[in-house]
Formats: structure tokens, C-alpha cells, sequence
């Protein structure tokens, strides 16, 4: 993403700007790394909001990402500021709840489910079937699936999840691999291993019980302590970052 | 039984994953799974579908949803360019994969490129077969 020749002059820079604090150096370094902010925003650009809005909302999150840079980290610049972009874009989204229209009548009855989803949860000591929440709902079986359909257009733009920034508690890597995988040989886990760090630890471990223990998402919801659709949102939006992750890191 | 199938078929560009999606689970919703199986099925489209968009060659890929026996069998299916596994065993996303769905199988043959996942409904709800029956 970031052309071989501004590595250099990102080093320069950061050492100028770290001697000197001059403003002049921070924003060279924000002037160079624009497309890198330009080229996130994009991924974004289809959810409704002006793409010239979420380049403004991404170069929040480059300056941050300018301003926390550790030098000696020896990591690229790029690598490290991606995540703190995409955090800042997202949280765009998610402050502004609902940002793709889903009609009031569809958020009520979404809502409503969730209790009965839970309910039906409990009484069966399984996740339930449409037709048995159309009928407990007494609806229809069409308007549950477009309910649910409405639930997933909520999680798709307000993504709460992985800010890159609430990593307080490393993941013990060493976790993962306990039992029936041995993950530590896999060739995955070392380009995985860093962005499973940035999720915020109840991702890390949704993550960990529906993917390594096998676990069904009504049994992490309870266990966690949110719904199940919550959980099933917060699976969708893990799966897409990691996937971006792995594709837009320049390490591999 | 009978072995009914719905088919998609999209330009091969992510834009259009949330018709895939949305296909199946709507046919899973609709005949009996959980809505926990809904959403791993939903997941393991998507997953599988951006990783057979990396090595797509033709002009499309098709979603094939087949109601089976225990369940449902689900296809993605796509021309590509290599005679190699479009998924890994070892990746990360056999790993997610394997704990979507029951079976998962990657066809390779001359070009072209099939995941086949299968997903059992649950013996604890109630077989589609007596509602449908009494509707019809």
C-alpha cells in the first residue's frame, strides 16, 4: 500500500518530529500517508456516508496514530496505524447507531425478538427455529427473517468491536492452542497472532469458544452475558476484520 | 425426501457476498435449523466465498443450497485459476470452516473449484416435514 521509497522518509520524519516537536513534520507525515487513509476510507464508502466525510474521519485516526507511534517498536508505520484508522472509522459508524435506514417498524420488532430469541432460549435449552419464534411472536415467519435480516444490517455499520486500542490484556497466545488443534504449527497463526491481540478481550474470547472449544453461540451469549444475536454480530464483525487484517497488513 | 435446490449465482465481486448470504439462511431459517445454525451457515458462506473470490477465473460463482437427508448440503462453486486447493487445511479459515459446519470438502477438478459444506439439523427440533405437510 505504502510505496517502497516513503519508508525511508517515514523514518526521517519521525525522528525529526520526535527532536524537534515541530508541527511542520507532523503534518508531512500525514500529507504522505493520505493514501493510505484514502484507501481505508473507501471500504466504507458504501454504507452512506460521503466518502470526502470519511476521509476526514480516518485522518482523525492518522494523526493519533502519528502521535502514539513508537519508533522503536520496529514495526512499519503503516502496519501500525492501519488498525488505529479503521477504529476511528468505525467508531464513526457505530456513534451514529442505525446508519443504514432500517425503517422504525423493523428496529421495534428486532428488538422484541431479542427477548423472545432469549426467552425460547431458556425454555427449549437450544436456539430456536423461525417457525418457532414466528409462532411464539405470533408473526409471521417472513417478517422474523426480515427482522433478523434488519439485525444484521445494524451490525454491519455499527461495529463496536475491534477499536485496535483496548488491548489491555494480551491474549495469552499459548491459550489457543491448548487442546484439540494444534494451532502453533499452523502457518496461519503468525500473521493471525497480532491482530487477535488488538480485539478487545471479550472478542478475543467469542472468538476463542465458538472457533477453537466448538461452543454454539446461544451457550457464549449466556456465558458472556449478551444476547445471541449480539454474539452473532460480534462473530460476523471478528471475522471481517481479521480477514481485512491479513489482507491489508503490508507483513505478509 | 425430497431433494430440493436453490441456486445463486453472482458476478464474481464482493459486492454481491450479501445475496449469498442472505439465500441461505434464508432457506435454513425456513426449514427448521436454529437460528444458531442460521448464523454459521451464513458465516461459513461468507468465508468460503471470499476465499473462492481470490482464485475465481470465470464470470461467476454459484451458491448451491441442496435440502439433504440430515440437513442441508451447501455449494460454492467457481472456475479458477490453479489446480491447488482454493483452501488450505492448514489456514485459519479451515479452521472456521471446520467448526461451521458439520462436513466440509473442497472439490478440485480441471479448473474448477467446489466447497461443500454440510450442516445437520438438530434431531431436537421439529422435523419440517409435519408442518409442511399440514399447510399443504
Amino acid at each position: 500500500m505504502t510505496p517502497q521509497y516513503t519508508r525511508e522518509d517515514t523514518r526521517q520524519l519521525f525522528q525529526e518530529l520526535r527532536r524537534t516537536e515541530d508541527p511542520q513534520y507532523r503534518e508531512a507525515l500525514a500529507r504522505l500517508h493520505l493514501p493510505l487513509v484514502e484507501y481505508l476510507a473507501k471500504r466504507f464508502k458504501d454504507r452512506g456516508e460521503p466518502l470526502d466525510d470519511l476521509i476526514q474521519v480516518g485522518s482523525v485516526g492518522l494523526l493519533k496514530a502519528i502521535d502514539r507511534f513508537d519508533l522503536e517498536r520496529g514495526v512499519e508505520f503503516s502496519t501500525y496505524a492501519t488498525p488505529t484508522i479503521v477504529g476511528e472509522l468505525k467508531r464513526y459508524f457505530r456513534d451514529k447507531g442505525w446508519a443504514v435506514r432500517v425503517p422504525r417498524r423493523l428496529q421495534e420488532l428486532s428488538l422484541r425478538l431479542n427477548k423472545v430469541v432469549a426467552q425460547l432460549t431458556q425454555d427449549l435449552g437450544r436456539s430456536p427455529t423461525v417457525p418457532e419464534i414466528a409462532k411464539y411472536a405470533q408473526i409471521s415467519e417472513d417478517e422474523v427473517l426480515e427482522a433478523l435480516e434488519s439485525g444484521q444490517a445494524y451490525s454491519t455499520t455499527s461495529l463496536d468491536a475491534p477499536s485496535g486500542e483496548d488491548d489491555d490484556a494480551p491474549m495469552r497466545l499459548d491459550r489457543l492452542g491448548e487442546d484439540d488443534l494444534r494451532i502453533d504449527n499452523l502457518e496461519y497463526f503468525a500473521s493471525l497472532a497480532p491482530l487477535i491481540e488488538k480485539l478487545p478481550e471479550r472478542e478475543r474470547t467469542i472468538l476463542y469458544l465458538r472457533f477453537f472449544k466448538g461452543m454454539t453461540q446461544s451457550t457464549i451469549a449466556e456465558r458472556v452475558g449478551i444476547s445471541q444475536m449480539h454474539v452473532s454480530r460480534l462473530l460476523t464483525r471478528i471475522l471481517e476484520f481479521l480477514r481485512e487484517g491479513m489482507e491489508g497488513d503490508v507483513e505478509y | 425426501m425430497n431433494r430440493e435446490t436453490v441456486m445463486v449465482r453472482i458476478p464474481p465481486n464482493p459486492e454481491h457476498l450479501a445475496l449469498l448470504r442472505t439465500a441461505v439462511a434464508g432457506f435454513a431459517a425456513r426449514d427448521h435449523f436454529t437460528l444458531d445454525q442460521v448464523d454459521d451457515l451464513r458465516l461459513a458462506v461468507e468465508e468460503g466465498a471470499v476465499q473462492l473470490l481470490k482464485h475465481v477465473a470465470g464470470e461467476g460463482l454459484t451458491l448451491t443450497v441442496t435440502r439433504t437427508d440430515p440437513g442441508i448440503e451447501v455449494r460454492l462453486s467457481a472456475d479458477v485459476d490453479s489446480d491447488q486447493p482454493v483452501i488450505d487445511e492448514e489456514s485459519f479459515s479451515w479452521v472456521i470452516l471446520r467448526a461451521l459446519a458439520d462436513d466440509v470438502s473442497i472439490e478440485m477438478q480441471q479448473g474448477h473449484a467446489a466447497i461443500v459444506l454440510a450442516k445437520h439439523r438438530l434431531a431436537s427440533a421439529p422435523a419440517f416435514d409435519e408442518d409442511d405437510q399440514d399447510e399443504a
